[in-house]
């Protein structure tokens, strides 16, 4: 390992803060019109260093977006910049060894049998319900938090319930210091301990809901609270070897209500590609085993 | 003090007895072993763990075998020292084990897991190379009479065996290491007494009690895991809701059952998304969760109110209540009784129900606390409860029923970490389903719903050709087109009725009505329509998933492969197909597109050379031969996946058969070899015939425990429970075996003779066996729970007994011809093949069937046979043998 790597790959598990009280301001507060370049790594590293971000992350970001515009896993621009505004470094920050691990295409183990996903089947699902500035939407199963902390690049109004809630405190505790930290889009984020199954009645309806979590059916009052013409996805199958259900909910002009399930790509069935393998900053080899 | 005891010479009784206790305990914590790793993590772990553990008798063997002379000069403390540890090593190597726990789902993706694997490998290895030394020298000691010794340890092994089931009742899989730990120490103090060792005797059990505490005490005293769940279990997210209670909890054999109450539990299997709005009441804390060895849960339903109820119409399995009213019901498995309670408040004037599972019934009819939940269901007038498997029940009755439920029996079918278990489902193969079929009154209905939540499809689709192959078996066959009625939810459930007189157009009707209002999809019934157009596509499209090969797509132009490529849904400029007659456009799913496809092929003809041989996931039905829903992955694709496995996760259970015959494969070869190598000119020298040898124990280290094995899967045709057939088929295989042994030394001077005509005998009889034995268990499967074990017991002991014979006739003959070296090798030769033939077995049945297995078995001894006379060749003088191999 380069010195250079080691020594900010170092700093950056220190800026973690394992068991360190809160940290003082030292990034650059959110705005709407944060606008991190897409053109080339450089210019991304550059300008997310001068966001107050560290480089070694910055740098593995940008590799895996590229493993994900390659793959179609996002395509609109909205979530192309969520992306790269999100630090799942942060939301990984459990242990030295998931955190180090924060941009690799694997789903991480996060304590209490949950698990971080992976980031190609996150950019799908977010890019796939399309949020718009405004929607309110409804996350189920917040886990570490990272699949919110899109939501909050995207819209105002991000809720969010885990039904573990010494889990629920811990993620809310890691919002708390990202704020105080300087990444105020979590303001956004509204979050919850309790049974997701149930909804958030008072902030009923949504735009769009996402279910993170086992279910042998749908649960009825997410679909009450779902509005028409809204979305809901929901990843079946066991971690790794996810799928990805959307159910939409359609108003027909009678009044009457109906649902349709449907693929995740609208019955095109994605052909296996190769993902690219980060290692330290650098892409090697074809596929992450 | 140590008195000198000559083993060839009249051992005493309780020499004999410490072989077989200490043999016994080998097994005991094998099984035990197994049965942590159900409840902690997933038993195909636990499988491959002992599996490869077993290789403490290669190591033993191939270290005895070069070291020959020391432990001959050092045998008595040898075994002692093995004594005294075996034990202890038990209860730390299991307790540090529980410490370092690996997870299954994060073998692939996190670098640490497979460290930790090696760790569980490496600290269960250590006592059975201790119990393995402990046999090693005793056998080496007592060669000449190794028959008797062979008796003892075959027989102690089985009533152990068997005894360690009976422990399960008395001890929870977390003290469930007592119970070798126990027959050790009886092992131990009857070795001390038959040496005249009184010292010996207050050490082992001074050890055994220390071991015992360090088990019970260690844990709470310094915050361990005694038995550590992995938090990926069903049970382990029950544990964690805050109003969780565990309200009914018993060991048994037939599983750990525990019963959990919360109202963060809430099941409807399968229910239509449309409930949500048109159901006025869902019912609220209705459940409990129902968990077998930390997995599920199954729904325990309540007792319900008339207004709650309401919404059994949006489950699948409501389907034949549509067009049957006040029906004889048959519920073909109780499970956690959701089927049943659908049957009885959708107005059936009577309900039959079956489960195979004592421990589930004596839940249901004896806990207070289930009865007054479920308003005691199982004693209700209207059921009556049929205590063993309802495929079996079904083939014997000549009650008649207008509805036949198979329904989501198993578990709530959540994500299960680690994918399918490659285990015997019985209850849905083609000759299940057809005595399901014919135990139908002439307008009855079959339903048969399973969850449909793989894409690809996999199970489903086996499941589908299941059907239709046993309509073909049933009433001539006839009009087969006119009699199913097939329904799915995309990444839900998929739900099969089958009308034995065919669905009339009102029938369809009505039904096709429900399924709109359910939002379901249909995938069958008399008449659709399919373009037979798409199928092309689709399979290649499927085969592409994950076997791409041409140049990535680019998404900002158009590719030769996808021109004007589609941008996905949700990103401008994403199609909208509206129908021809203006409805609006259904939700396009291959999956679904598939199912009608296959259906059609089915029905129509052409499904295996239109649709099976092209598509990417093996899709054969389910026979008596072949109960499995698992190993998709065709065997000619396996190293295809090799470096994609993430994207099969839910094939890893049989993945890792392949895996575990690798790893045992290359360990067993390695332990055979290593004395080879060390000594094939000096050790070996002088014994001629080493290949035939070699041969003739691998062939009985394979054929034994293959057939052994093999039958335990069969043997379920008949008792119905997994656990139940592996105890009777280690106790009568081992105890029949051991006795075989004890005969065989009446034989010892006429082998040459002799031993042929045995070969030809098992080979006879174990052929005879692979074609014909499912009648006879079939028929004994409806017979009481005793005789039928009875039974079972009669049909193993002719070969059982036989097999016996080989082993030590071949033993005692290279004792007694003084090829110790090869004695010994020879065992480990034997170890090492029985670790393949176990690996084997499950990848020769999900390939083959189970009567190839045993057929397997049998050519095994066939080809023993002219190989034993390799093991007759007596040394040869040195002086003609130095430095020549000789061959067999």
């Amino acid at each position: 390992m380069k010195r250079r790597t080691f020594v900010s790959g170092t700093a950056a598990l220190a800026a973690a803060g394992f068991g360190s009280p809160a940290v003082a301001a030292s990034i650059k507060p959110y705005s709407w019109d944060l606008n991190p370049p897409t053109d080339t790594r450089e210019n991304f590293i550059a300008w997310g260093k001068a966001r107050g971000e560290d480089s070694v992350f910055l740098g593995q970001r940008w590799d895996r977006f590229q493993a994900l515009l390659k793959n179609k896993d996002v395509w609109g621009a909205a979530t192309i910049r969520a992306f790269l505004l999100t630090p799942r470094e942060e939301f990984a920050s459990i242990s030295a060894a998931i955190h180090k691990r924060a941009y690799e295409h694997a789903f991480l183990d996060i304590g209490y049998g949950v698990t971080m996903s992976g980031p190609h089947i996150q950019g799908r699902m977010t890019n796939v319900i399309d949020v718009k500035r405004g929607e309110k939407v409804l996350e189920i199963g917040t886990g570490s938090g990272v699949q919110s902390a899109y939501i909050a690049n995207l819209t105002e109004n991000a809720y969010t319930i885990e039904i573990i809630a010494p889990l629920a405190a811990r993620t809310r505790a890691l919002y708390d210091k990202l704020i105080d930290k300087g990444y105020t889009e979590y303001k956004h984020i509204k979050t919850k301990a309790a049974d997701g199954y149930y909804g958030w009645e008072q902030a009923a309806p949504f735009d769009k809901i996402i279910v993170t979590c086992g279910i042998d059916h749908v649960p009825p009052p997410l679909l009450q609270q779902l509005k028409a013409g809204g979305l809901m996805v929901i990843p079946v199958g066991p971690p790794g070897a996810q799928r990805v259900l959307k159910v939409a909910k359609t108003q027909g002009a009678d009044g009457s209500i109906t649902t349709s399930r449907e693929d995740i790509y609208g019955g095109k069935i994605v052909p296996f590609v190769p993902f690219t393998k980060l290692d330290g900053d650098k892409i090697a080899g074809t596929h992450n085993r | 003090m140590t008195v000198s005891v000559d083993l060839d010479n009249r051992p005493s009784l309780s020499f004999y007895l410490s072989v077989g206790l200490v043999a016994g305990s080998i097994i005991a914590l094998q099984i035990g072993i197994m049965r942590v790793f159900s409840v902690g993590s997933w038993a195909h772990f636990g499988s491959l763990v002992v599996s490869l553990a077993m290789f403490g008798f290669g190591l033993t063997s191939a270290v005895m075998c070069v070291g020959k002379g020391w432990f001959e000069r050092h045998w008595e403390g040898a075994v002692k020292g093995a004594l005294l540890a075996f034990g202890p090593l038990m209860v730390v190597c299991n307790l540090a084990a529980q410490q370092v726990p690996f997870n299954a789902i994060f073998l692939i993706s996190d670098p640490m897991q497979k460290w930790r694997l090696l760790a569980n490998f490496v600290l269960y290895f250590m006592p059975f190379l201790a119990g393995a030394l402990y046999l090693g020298v005793v056998f080496l000691k007592a060669q000449k009479t190794f028959n008797r010794v062979y008796f003892a340890d075959l027989v102690g092994s089985g009533l152990c065996g068997l005894s360690v089931l009976l422990a399960m009742y008395f001890f929870k899989p977390d003290d469930l290491i007592m119970a070798p730990l126990l027959l050790w120490l009886a092992g131990g103090v009857l070795w001390f007494v038959a040496m005249g060792d009184r010292r010996g005797i207050a050490v082992i059990v001074g050890v055994a009690v220390l071991s015992a505490a360090v088990h019970y005490a260690a844990p709470p005293l310094l915050g361990i895991p005694k038995l550590s769940v992995s938090d990926y279990k069903g049970v382990s997210y029950a544990r964690k809701f805050p109003d969780a209670q565990r309200t009914y909890e018993r060991a048994s054999p037939f599983g750990y059952l525990e019963v959990y109450s919360s109202s963060y539990l809430h099941f409807a299997p399968g229910q239509s998304d449309n409930a949500a709005f048109n159901v006025k009441k869902m019912p609220e804390n209705a459940y409990l969760g129902l968990y077998i060895d930390s997995e599920g849960p199954a729904g325990v339903i309540k007792d319900l109110p008339a207004d709650e109820t309401p919404y059994f119409r949006y489950l699948p399995m409501f389907y034949p209540y549509l067009l049957k009213k006040d029906p004889n019901t048959f519920v073909v498995q109780f499970g956690g009784g959701i089927s049943t309670a659908v049957a009885l408040k959708s107005g059936s004037r009577h309900v039959t129900v079956a489960e195979g599972n004592p421990a589930l019934l004596t839940a249901f009819r004896e806990d207070r606390g289930l009865r007054a939940f479920t308003g005691d269901v199982l004693n209700n007038p209207k059921v009556t409860v049929i205590d063993y498997d309802g495929r079996l029940y079904v083939a014997g009755t000549k009650n008649r029923y207008d509805i036949i439920d198979l329904s989501l029996a198993d578990s709530a079918g959540l994500s299960s970490p680690g994918g399918f278990s490659i285990v015997e489902k019985y209850s849905y193969t083609r000759e299940a389903m057809s005595a399901y079929m014919r135990a139908l009154t002439p307008g009855g209905i079959l339903s048969v719903t399973l969850w449909n939540k793989e894409e690809p499809p996999k199970s489903v689709l086996k499941l589908y050709a299941t059907m239709v192959a046993a309509a073909r078996d049933v009433d001539g066959g006839k009009d087969v087109a006119q009699k199913f009625y097939v329904v799915s939810s995309y990444l839900s459930t998929a739900t099969v009725l089958y009308k034995r007189d065919g669905f009339t157009p009102q029938e369809v009707a009505e039904l096709n009505a429900h399924t709109k209002a359910m939002s379901f999809d249909e995938i069958y019934y008399p008449g659709l329509k399919v373009d037979t157009s798409d199928l092309k596509q689709i399979l290649s499209d499927y085969h592409d998933q994950f076997f791409f090969t041409g140049e990535q797509a680019d998404p900002t132009g158009p590719s030769e492969k996808e021109p004007n490529d589609k941008p996905p849904p949700g990103a401008p400029g994403a199609p909208t197909e509206a129908k021809a007659d203006g409805t609006p456009p259904t939700a396009k799913v291959p999956a679904t597109v598939l199912g009608r496809l296959a259906w059609h092929y089915l029905i129509n003809g052409g499904w295996q050379k239109e649709v099976a041989d092209n598509y990417v996931f093996d899709t054969r039905i389910l026979t008596n031969h072949q109960p499995y829903f698992a190993a998709y992955i065709k065997v000619g694709d396996l190293l295809k996946f090799t470096d994609r496995l993430e994207l099969v996760q839910d094939e890893w259970g049989y993945l890792l058969l392949w895996a575990t015959l690798g790893i045992a494969t290359i360990f067993a070869l390695t332990l055979v070899l290593l004395p080879v190598i060390f000594g094939w000119r000096t050790i070996f020298s002088r014994y001629p015939g080493k290949a035939g040898t070699m041969l003739y124990f691998l062939c009985l280290g394979l054929g034994y425990i293959i057939v052994e094995v093999g039958m335990i899967s069969h043997f379920i045709l008949a008792l119905s429970n997994a656990t139940v057939s592996a105890s009777v088929l280690i106790t009568g295989m081992l105890v029949f075996s051991g006795c075989g042994s004890f005969f065989s030394e009446r034989y010892l001077d006429r082998a040459r003779t002799f031993m042929p005509k045995v070969f030809l005998a098992i080979f006879a009889i174990l052929a005879l066996y692979a074609f014909t034995i499912d009648y006879a268990l079939d028929w004994i499967g409806t017979l009481p729970y005793a005789l039928r074990i009875a039974l079972c017991m009669l049909l193993l002991f002719p070969p059982a007994f036989l097999m016996g014979f080989p082993m030590p006739t071949a033993m005692t003959t290279l004792g007694r011809l003084g090829k110790d070296h090869m004695f010994l090798w020879a065992w480990g030769i034997n170890g090492c093949f029985s670790v393949i033939g176990a690996a084997l077995v499950p990848i020769v049945a999900t390939s083959f069937g189970l009567p190839a297995v045993v057929l397997v078995g049998a050519f095994a001894y066939l080809i023993a046979l002219p190989a034993f006379f390799s093991v007759l060749m007596p040394l040869q003088p040195q002086a003609t043998g130095v430095g020549r191999p000789s061959a067999a």
